[in-house]
């Protein structure tokens, strides 16, 4: 008799999970559950389709709406709950306004590499295999200049899907857009230093220590707004 | 100092339960908030409407949903 293992649905969907088959696209599949099979069968009726059409378009749709129904399928802890929020007026309109720029999506100048986990340039697959002992880390804060070009950013995050920012990084890190929109007059002045981190980090930490000091040195900044990019 | 957040849909109930002063939500795939690569107009055009939400925001939990879809290509 075979000892050969026949993998189940649900294993299958636990290994693009930081499993064998890592996929953060879609590491949200085991949070579908039992509507997991439904959930793949109908990603295949829209890839069926687009042999028809050419038109990918429902495909993306569908996929958007999964890793929506994924993520937020599960309860949020209280962690992540609050009664209220602070709200700051702006003193001016975003015309007249200083903005700064603020993201998750672990960009950083390639002259300056944080060295997460003490290592000398990490790659993005090393990342993704050391994901749990990123989320026991304080977060590093990099500095990237407002003016510097795509071709001197690097972006690495081991809990993301980091192609589309390869690709462009305006789509988590859009310092090109911001430039333009400051050169039209949509924004005042752009802060010359833009900000990002990987968001994959101790929580914890993050909300009672890290980031109250990084809220300290924006304010230090004289920025009146500040523009945050959450991945 | 004002902030503004931008987030997808699938994380947006984050924002929500967080009370966040301001946020924007696009209908687009986790790790591109702000459109598809090389689309420059809907990356500006999400960004706009994010800016536009500090003037105009005037409560905090300032939920808004953006219109619009997530097309790789699409002229911009």
């Amino acid at each position: 008799m075979s000892d050969a293992h026949t993998e189940s649905l649900e294993e299958f969907a636990q290994s693009l999970s930081y499993g064998k088959r890592s996929d953060l696209s879609f590491k949200f599949l085991p949070r579908l559950g039992p509507d997991v099979g439904d959930a793949l069968a109908s990603v295949l009726r829209e890839v069926g389709s687009v042999f028809d059409t050419g038109d990918p378009s429902e495909l993306i749709d569908l996929a958007i709406g999964l890793q929506a129904d994924g993520y937020q399928s599960r309860p949020l802890t209280e962690r992540y709950r609050y009664d209220d929020g602070p709200f700051t007026r702006p003193d001016r309109p975003v015309a007249d306004s200083r903005v700064a720029l603020l993201t998750s999506s672990g960009h950083f100048a390639a002259d300056d590499d944080p060295k997460p986990l003490g290592v000398e340039s990490m790659t993005q697959a090393e990342a993704e295999e050391r994901i749990t002992d990123f989320l026991k880390e304080a977060p590093t804060l990099s500095e990237v200049p407002i003016a510097t070009s795509g071709d001197l950013l690097e972006v690495r995050h081991g809990g993301y899907d980091t192609r589309g920012s390869r690709a462009d990084h305006n789509v988590s890190f859009p310092i090109d857009r911001m430039r333009e929109l400051a050169t039209d007059g949509v924004i005042g002045t752009l802060h010359e230093t833009a900000y990002s981190f990987v968001g994959a980090c101790a929580q914890t930490r993050l909300i009672k220590q890290t980031g109250p000091e990084w809220v300290a040195r924006l304010k230090s900044t004289g920025s009146d707004v500040v523009l945050l990019i959450p991945v | 100092m004002a902030t503004v957040a931008v987030y997808i849909e699938a994380f947006s109930h984050y924002a929500e339960a967080m009370h966040l002063p301001r946020t924007l939500v696009t209908h687009h795939p986790m790790g591109r908030p702000l459109g598809p690569p090389g689309s420059d107009g809907r990356q500006r055009e999400v960004i706009e409407a994010a800016l536009s939400l500090v003037d105009s925001a005037v409560a905090p939990g300032t939920v808004e949903r953006m219109g619009g879809v997530y097309r790789p290509g699409a002229a911009s």
